[in-house]
């Protein structure tokens, strides 16, 4: 039995859930405890000791239907083991088989591994950036522009492979998510941006907390003082001080919603969706070239449900083209009045105009409300310039103007927005602090944990990308 | 030796309906001695599993309620500060005698660090819940509630207490649980709890109840409700929690509209009397509308 269960937990690790050697040693106990009375029963009592999270159990399903649609439940008289080893045997031919399968499946360069098997796809990945030409080494013109914007994808290593090697039970499980690339998000997507985001709010909330004791001092609080010290006979060794009424960060968020944008947008959504109900105050709104608030739907509706509300353009026409111009207007005539405090605005767009007016003057406007503004896009610096793209008109009204390109890049961004936002309230003496250990941390720790996550290579998010006005 | 069947009985005699999942982790968290945590929605009968546990066990209940802030001072232990200020104040005499046979200060400082552990005995200890429930000679039930309300620190507090049922005083050193109570620790899911937590505990998610057992939970509940009334409700409840309300109904408002129906002897459930009692299932303004326009469409 204990081989059984520390296979299935093995596969339960392949699929991305986390199991402890304890869990599985609880695993095996409950199974001891309760016996193997039924499918059912067994099946809840791995659940109950090897998952820990709601989210997991779609998954866990799954792998158990997988792995143990070849088991039948016998009553125990028949020798247990001898079955199990049996079937144990079984799946390993299984295994084997599945195993030859590897190369048949994936995308990426497939006859080359077939003729020689020993190179690893990041070699051969290596071998292949080696014919390219290096972007950076030229001024840009228009052919290498181009390539620039496919680096990205061939940068990125075939990361599947490596794991369908290690087991082929998730090939089947993985085919489903890799061949359609649709408005919604798959559950990997949605917890992958839990986990980004959770992660996000643990630095953040570290450094806050470090930072609320000073911010909070105020003058002293006679009667809590007293009340603490109650017990202490009056004597006041600890002091209650009044606090200080500490600010929420306020956000307003634009975000594009056109096609040429959309893969971007679609994670800013997430990211929204997923931050909603975490911290902030956060005001969205998408356009195109109309523009709507979604506020309210993001907190209520499902993000499935919305990204195929807004994909069907109930909300705003998405067949329209964009135009940077009308939505600001539209924006100043109908939200800008009441926006309360002073939030920090983050645009996410391209900036391309499609050749309309730019009424860039309201932005103006709207800098004089913002606490901080932001403009996001998906765009390498080197094209700002070009087409119909107004970057650097608007560019120039807004604080900084960042490139985005990948989740954790976004992240990264909206992290540093807020530490900013709460940084602007601080105490001056953590203000100091801060700065220090933001210039103490440009070089490792700040992004630790989103670079070694997204599989080595160079950062896509060089210093060339950032600007400052 | 008790069985599942044996705990979906005894928990019926507790008033509480339990299906194969909830049946099994009680079975297993008494035989094992492992926490078990429980999340859910709100409303579906968290707290009321472990009511209904420690009633039907006959195990004193202990409860935490967690909030923001809490620390150890609050769920643990806490030293009396006040009894040992009055202790040394009455005292004073027998320590002025106790120590005037020293020769010189350093000699009274001596004697007196001697006798220091006095003042950090168990005399002097409050208990809080936790430690409350360890040192309790009966077995008993700790409800440690909306542990998601709580901070970081907390949660690492309650791993120790949680993996081996001990607490470790630094003037005491470490008490271990007289009987290891079973625990039950419940959360609505504001807030991930973290991983090492989690690990420590059997993993419990209860959603809404099936169709069958909801019937029961109201009939148990309120016996003298007809039984076709309460089926056409919850079959109604079931609709109204797919139409995507800010506050979807749960177990409890269901109990709650139970409550409501038999209180005012209704026999039929017609779209006026969802009208009249719609407060009760739902909690928002949009949703009330939702709701009676509904029971319209279903009930005419």
């Amino acid at each position: 039995m204990e081989r059984i269960i520390a296979r299935f937990v093995a596969a339960l690790r392949e699929s991305g859930i986390r199991v402890s050697p304890g869990e599985s040693l609880d695993a095996v106990q409950a199974l001891a405890l309760c016996g193997m009375e039924g499918r059912r029963s067994s099946r809840q009592l791995l659940r109950l000791t090897l998952v820990k999270n709601a989210n997991d159990f779609p998954v866990f399903n799954e792998v158990f239907n997988h792995f143990f649609n070849r088991f039948q439940f016998v009553d125990p008289e028949i020798d247990m083991s001898g079955l199990m080893d049996a079937a144990v045997i079984n799946m390993e031919g299984e295994f084997n088989y599945l195993n030859q399968q590897q190369g048949d499946d994936h995308d990426e360069p497939g006859p080359l591994l077939k003729l020689d098997s020993d190179i690893n796809p990041e070699d051969l990945q290596e071998l292949k950036s080696l014919t390219e030409i290096d972007p950076d080494d030229s001024d840009g013109n228009e052919i290498v522009v181009q390539m620039k914007g496919y680096r990205g994808k061939a940068k990125k290593a075939p990361r599947p492979t490596r794991r369908y090697t290690q087991n082929p039970l998730t090939i089947e499980l993985n085919k489903g998510n890799s061949t359609e690339r649709g408005i919604t998000f798959s559950p990997e997507e949605q917890a992958a941006m839990q986990d980004v985001v959770s992660r996000m709010m643990l630095r953040l909330r570290k450094d806050m907390r470090r930072m609320k004791n000073n911010q909070n001092r105020g003058k002293l609080h006679v009667i809590k003082t007293i009340q603490k010290n109650y017990r202490n006979d009056m004597v006041p060794f600890q002091v209650a001080l009044r606090r200080k009424r500490r600010e929420k960060p306020r956000l307003v968020v634009l975000c594009d919603v056109s096609f040429s944008v959309s893969h971007a947008s679609r994670f800013m959504l997430l990211l929204l969706h997923t931050l909603h109900n975490q911290l902030l105050d956060v005001r969205s709104f998408i356009f195109n070239r109309d523009v709507a608030e979604i506020t309210e739907m993001l907190a209520n509706m499902p993000v499935n449900d919305l990204m195929e509300t807004i994909d069907k353009g109930d909300i705003i026409d998405l067949d329209e083209n964009s135009s940077f111009g009308q939505v600001f207007l539209k924006f100043k005539k109908n939200y800008l009045e009441n926006l309360r405090g002073r939030p920090a605005f983050i645009i996410l767009g391209d900036a391309r105009n499609n050749y309309d007016e730019a009424n860039d003057w309201v932005l103006d406007e709207i800098r004089e409300k913002a606490r901080y503004m932001l403009w996001l896009t998906p765009e390498e610096r080197d094209t700002w310039s070009r087409g119909d793209c107004l970057m650097d008109t608007y560019g120039s009204y807004c604080d900084k103007v960042e490139v985005v390109k990948t989740v954790d890049d976004l992240s990264l961004v909206v992290e540093d927005l807020l530490r900013d936002i709460y940084a602007d309230q601080a105490h001056p003496l953590d203000k100091k602090r801060l700065r220090e250990a933001k210039a103490a941390e440009t070089y490792d720790s700040k992004d630790y944990y989103t670079r070694g996550k997204s599989g080595g290579g160079e950062p896509v998010f060089d210093s060339a990308g950032r600007s400052h006005w | 030796m008790i069985t599942e069947q044996g705990v979906k009985d005894f928990l019926r005699s507790g008033g509480y309906i339990a299906d194969d999942a909830i049946a099994t982790a009680v079975f297993l968290a008494l035989q094992m001695e492992k926490p078990i945590l429980i999340e859910g929605p709100p409303g579906v009968g968290k707290t009321g599993l472990a009511k209904a546990l420690s009633s039907a066990l006959d195990f004193p209940l202990v409860r935490l309620q967690c909030y923001e802030g809490i620390d150890e001072g609050k769920a643990l232990y806490d030293w009396e500060y006040g009894k040992q200020l009055l202790y040394t104040q009455l005292l004073r005499t027998q320590l002025d005698n106790y120590l005037s046979v020293s020769a010189d200060l350093k000699e009274a400082v001596e004697r007196l660090s001697a006798e220091e552990s006095l003042f950090f005995s168990k005399n002097f200890l409050v208990q809080r819940p936790i430690l409350r429930s360890f040192l309790s000679e009966k077995r008993s039930l700790l409800l440690i509630d909306e542990i998601d309300r709580s901070d970081d620190e907390f949660e690492a507090l309650l791993l120790e207490c949680l993996s081996d049922f001990q607490v470790s005083i630094p003037e005491l050193g470490v008490i271990e649980a007289k009987r290891k109570p079973l625990t039950i620790l419940t959360s609505n899911g504001t807030r991930m709890i973290s991983d090492a937590l989690r690990r420590r505990c059997l993993y419990l998610y209860i959603g809404y109840p099936e169709l069958e057992r909801e019937v029961a939970i109201v009939r148990i509940k309120f016996p003298d409700l007809c039984e076709t009334l309460a089926h056409r409700m919850v079959e109604f409840l079931r609709k109204v929690r797919d139409l995507n309300l800010r506050k979807p109904p749960s177990v409890s408002e269901t109990l709650d509209w139970a409550q409501v129906l038999s209180i005012l002897k209704t026999t039929q459930l017609t779209p006026e009397v969802v009208a009249n009692t719609v407060g009760v299932i739902a909690k928002h303004q949009t949703d009330l509308q939702k709701v009676t326009e509904l029971a319209v469409q279903e009930l005419s």
